[in-house]
């Protein structure tokens, strides 16, 4: 009951802002008898409607009983660190380059995964790196990122 | 006559054999991977097809849909861990074959059971998909919008088990597909400034995001508990005499296959359980069920093989999706500036003939690659979690970067991984909101606009058109009846706790 509380109130946030965005869409003299503004007005009313619905069933609902067991999932903390790594992967590419952020990323995953440090994940993570940019670069002669560094 | 001369041809002058082969072994590969779901694996495939001819490409991406099938099954009999959902029946026999020193034999059945669903998939999928299509020629600019009403209500109906959540995912993903310049007058719209989202968000990176990249953040530091299968295990196909006793299973396996392909939101999972259901009760000896039954692997295998192929039929007809597997294949569709409809058979008839003709090529391929990729697959399947999470982080990374050769496209899949991760916290489904990505500018909100446009302005032309009629009655009656089933759900619940 207290996720679809919480749940109805990140909606009707997100309708909100939604909403100011979409007031701030220029005026354009093509303009045909929606406009630009139309479709995102009514999604914003809509989906606060929706989230009030939400909101007033998890009110006025019957607490949860015993639900099937769901699959065991990672705390936020830790999904948000794993989040973070890949947003640390853009900085270091763009530095760095392909190979070293990659290969950087093949360690730290293992690592945030309580995977013991060990000569061969260093060098399974040297070996992926290569290889990727084996794939990428040699054989589909897809270019890859170039950092200021390599 | 001529259509299958055309085939023969495009099979030696094309390169629909290799992106054939392709995109079925990285469907078996991924399938086979515990965690990676048949529409994971088409979402990580999707950035390496985009540099494809759009006919390798979607070759490439419909036989990596019947790749990932048969991968699925390879983890529920060894390990009793299905690879994807559609799998999940399969384990109840396969697994009891496997502890009885039949695995080799329950593979071969699921093997083969594929082959047989795979080639009923595509024969319904070639007879019924040009027909339908030309429905779609009947077709004006409200029955388009009607339509995309529709399949966005169904969707949001059968996706979840709450259909406001199914609706606030739609929303959501309508939302989305807003962000850019605006088709019709040509104004920014949500762009705030960057030039890069100019051009809005390509659904391939909300599919990545929303599939791949919140797996691995829901799942990581979660303990594996896979069993390590036997690495000697090897395939061994059925012979004749217990191929005609898994006939009558394989029949109601790829009838229920092909009914549940047609229904959005049904898809493979629930089609592999009612087969299995279906098998039992229409077997000579139903008592094997659940104790190593073949026809207990062979239905619901033979199920999800011809859902693979009969999926396909309402995405290449109206460009419905009728799973997450469609989607993403929806996705690759329009990547190529493909829309599905009528004009996709007349002005793109070649990407249709390979299609099929790449379909027919991996159905019969999958013996062969099936048998050999097993042992590459249970190599897999025994590597540590965080190597295979690594690696499928730096393939997600990569493929992406390929895309735009932009790392602004990174960021985008990583804020949809964050998206997605709140979306499973609240249990909002991912279907309706990638289908929202998918259908909302080209099909719904144009097509809205375009009618008005028409009308001057008059909402009337909505009602003038009793094709778009039926379908919103339709989409009334699917919610109405939904929130009905809720409802009762609620009062069971609440009668239970009393």
């Amino acid at each position: 009951m207290r996720r679809d509380l919480v749940c109805s109130a990140v909606l009707l946030c997100i309708a909100a802002l939604y909403y100011l965005a979409a007031t701030g869409i220029q005026v354009s003299t093509l303009e045909d008898e929606i406009g630009p503004r139309g479709l995102p007005t009514v999604l914003a009313a809509l989906l606060a409607m929706v989230a009030i619905v939400i909101g007033v069933r998890a009110l006025i609902a019957a607490p949860a009983g015993v639900g099937a067991a769901k699959e065991a999932e990672a705390h936020w903390l830790r999904s948000l660190g794993m989040l973070a790594i890949g947003a640390l992967y853009i900085p270091v590419a763009t530095v760095l380059g392909y190979w070293p952020a990659l290969a950087l990323l093949l360690v730290a995953v293992p690592l945030y995964e309580r995977m013991k440090p060990s000569w061969r994940m260093f060098a399974v993570a040297a070996g992926g790196a290569t290889f990727f940019w084996l794939l990428f670069d040699v054989v589909l002669g897809v270019r890859q990122p170039e950092g200021m560094i390599f | 006559m001529d259509q299958f001369t055309h085939a023969l041809t495009m099979l030696v002058t094309t390169p629909v054999v290799p992106a054939a082969i392709g995109g079925l072994i990285w469907g078996m590969l991924g399938g086979a991977m515990p965690g990676l779901s048949a529409s994971i694996t088409m979402a990580l495939l999707l950035p390496f097809t985009y540099t494809l001819a759009p006919m390798p490409a979607i070759v490439m991406l419909a036989t990596c849909y019947i790749g990932a099938e048969y991968g699925g099954s390879i983890p529920a009999i060894l390990i009793r861990t299905p690879g994807t959902n559609a799998a999940a029946a399969t384990v109840l026999d396969g697994y009891e074959m496997n502890r009885q020193g039949r695995a080799g034999e329950a593979l071969g059945i699921s093997l083969w059971s594929g082959v047989v669903g795979g080639l009923f998939g595509l024969t319904m999928l070639i007879l019924l998909t040009e027909p339908l299509s030309r429905l779609a020629l009947l077709f004006k600019p409200t029955t388009y919008f009607g339509l995309g009403i529709l399949g966005l209500s169904v969707i949001a109906s059968l996706s979840s088990k709450s259909l406001l959540k199914g609706l606030a995912a739609a929303i959501l993903g309508l939302m989305i597909a807003t962000i850019g310049t605006d088709p019709i007058s040509g104004v920014s719209r949500f762009t705030f400034g960057v030039p890069d989202l100019l051009d809005g968000i390509a659904p391939l990176f909300i599919m990545v995001g929303l599939y791949a990249v919140t797996e691995l953040m829901t799942r990581t530091g979660v303990a594996s508990n896979i069993i390590k299968p036997n690495a000697s295990i090897r395939v061994r196909l059925p012979r004749f005499p217990m191929m005609k006793r898994i006939a009558r299973s394989q029949a109601i396996g790829c009838t229920v296959g092909t009914f549940e392909g047609l229904m959005p939101g049904a898809g493979g999972t629930i089609a592999s359980f009612i087969a299995y259901n279906e098998a039992k009760r229409w077997s000579k000896h139903p008592e094997k069920f659940g104790h190593g039954s073949e026809e207990g692997v062979a239905g619901p295998e033979a199920a999800n093989n011809t859902v693979a192929s009969a999926s396909l039929i309402p995405l290449l007809s109206f460009g419905i999706p009728a799973s997450n597997s469609g989607a993403v294949l929806l996705g690759g569709l329009l990547i190529h500036g493909l829309l599905p409809g009528p004009r996709l058979f007349e002005q793109n008839a070649d990407v249709i003939t390979g299609l099929y003709a790449g379909s027919f090529i991996a159905d019969i391929a999958q013996v062969v690659i099936g048998i050999l990729v097993l042992p590459l697959c249970i190599w897999l399947v025994n590597r540590p979690k965080p190597y295979r999470s690594a690696f499928i982080f730096a393939l997600v990374m990569s493929g992406v970067f390929t895309v735009h050769m932009s790392l602004f496209d990174v960021g985008i899949v990583l804020s949809s991984g964050l998206l997605g991760y709140f979306m499973k916290y609240f249990s909002l489904p991912f279907l309706p909101a990638v289908l929202g990505v998918v259908l909302g500018v080209h099909l719904i909100e144009s097509n809205y606009r375009r009618s008005l446009v028409l009308s001057g302005g008059d909402f009337h032309i909505f009602l003038e058109d009793p094709i778009a009629i039926a379908f919103f009655v339709l989409a009334a009656i699917i919610m109405i009846g939904s929130l009905v089933n809720e409802w009762r759900a609620a009062q069971a619940q609440r009668a239970s706790l009393a």
